[in-house]
């Protein structure tokens, strides 16, 4: 083994045109913003989002996502990528131009307050029984163990609640339409605001019956970490 | 009496300490000058979004004379490129930074690993002489996913290992 350091060897070669997969980073001005939104500004704004994502935070289609309880940062970043264009989505690249940066904590400090909670006065489309239950097995391994060989991390110790890491939502109470949506674009690279790759990795070593497995478990709420059963 | 048993001890612990040291993990640590001035490696978090580390340059690049080098990120709970691809018997040079935690890139059936350090590019040359699929597992915990994390070494034989154009960026990766 012989552990020299040539710095010439990489200054030479050309670089490949720069791809960035978000603008957002989580540095101390970053976090100093989302963490400073006014929630009662917030829940001024949502009143636009109450139309699909429902006026308690939880949609009536379970394609599009339920946002009460949602991380803050996780929001914000979603928020500025649609903006931004790094993600795409017809309906909220547009709804997110209308909204500043100080916009998008507001209303990530607003629905990471809304309780998640059942409600049966609600038409929330949360939590939808599984169509294959003879799945859950296969969900349950990928949670809470995930596969070693294949090095496929649990989603709990990045999405809760073993741990968290910095921009992951909780899943707990998302809807399954929506996360099996996700991870297929994750996976054939329609999504690709991920940093460093991340949930591109993992999505693309699932396969297709394991990404419908772990969509319907916690779209039916058995997932780990969620208190609304 | 007495000093015969603690001379015999103390011979005990040196042989227990060798034979610990004659099987002891390679690791390329880092040399302490690199945290002295608070370190000039790229920032972890803006990682995505300047410098060498930035998506589309990782994975393995030829340099101008030939020289073959790999960028990868270590982050809670994947390498990024997951899987790499290198020739046999050719050396390599690694680059590796954390985007999070402290990590270990390690290979297995190899007896050295290279840790990757959030602030700091850690770099190392290796020649794999063996072809074959190596699985290249995090030997630094790093959390509570960190069992699993685990990437993929590809080694193949030279002669198909094609020559890289000036800005391709070649991993294993499924597309």
């Amino acid at each position: 083994m012989d552990s020299s350091t040539n710095a010439s060897a990489q200054a030479g070669d050309s670089e490949p045109p720069l791809r960035v997969p978000s603008n957002v980073a989580w540095t101390e001005e970053t976090l100093a913003i989302v963490s400073n939104g006014d929630a009662f500004h917030g829940l001024l704004l949502a009143r636009r989002c109450n139309h699909c994502h429902g006026e308690e935070g939880f949609s009536s289609v379970p394609v599009f996502p339920n946002l009460a309880g949602e991380d803050r940062l996780s929001f914000w970043k979603q928020m500025l990528d649609f903006r931004s264009g790094k993600r795409t989505s017809p309906v909220m690249q547009g709804i997110a131009a209308g909204l500043s940066a100080q916009d998008a904590a507001d209303l990530a400090a607003y629905y990471s307050m809304l309780p998640i909670a059942s409600d049966p006065q609600d038409n929330r489309s949360f939590p939808q029984p599984m169509q294959t239950p003879s799945q859950a097995s296969i969900a349950i391994r990928l949670i809470i163990f995930g596969d070693g060989q294949r090095g496929i991390p649990p989603c709990q110790s990045c999405h809760g609640p073993v741990s968290y890491v910095r921009g992951a939502p909780p899943l707990a109470t998302q809807n399954g339409g929506y996360l099996q949506e996700q991870l297929e674009h994750f996976s054939n690279g329609e999504r690709t605001n991920d940093i460093n790759i991340r949930m591109r990795s993992i999505a693309r070593q699932l396969t297709a019956e394991e990404r419908t497995a772990v969509a319907e478990y916690y779209g039916a709420g058995l997932g780990p970490g969620g208190n609304s059963r | 009496m007495k000093l015969k048993k603690q001379i015999g001890f103390a011979a005990a612990l040196v042989l227990v300490g060798l034979v610990i040291l004659s099987t002891r993990f390679n690791e390329v640590e880092l040399p302490v000058w690199h945290f002295l001035g608070g370190g000039n490696g790229p920032d972890p978090a803006t990682l995505h979004l300047r410098g060498e580390f930035v998506e589309s340059n990782l994975g393995a690049a030829e340099g101008p004379a030939g020289s073959l080098t790999v960028r990868m990120i270590a982050q809670q709970f994947v390498f990024v490129p997951q899987c790499i691809v290198v020739p046999a018997s050719v050396p390599v040079h690694f680059r590796i930074t954390s985007a999070d935690a402290v990590h270990m890139l390690s290979f297995v059936g190899a007896s050295y690993g290279l840790k990757a350090v959030p602030g700091v590019v850690t770099e190392a040359t290796f020649t794999f002489d063996r072809p074959g699929v190596f699985k290249a597992p995090c030997h630094e915990f790093c959390g509570s996913g960190h069992f699993a994390m685990r990437g993929q070494l590809e080694v193949v034989p030279r002669d198909q290992f094609s020559f890289l154009r000036p800005g391709e960026r070649r991993t294993c990766e499924p597309r």
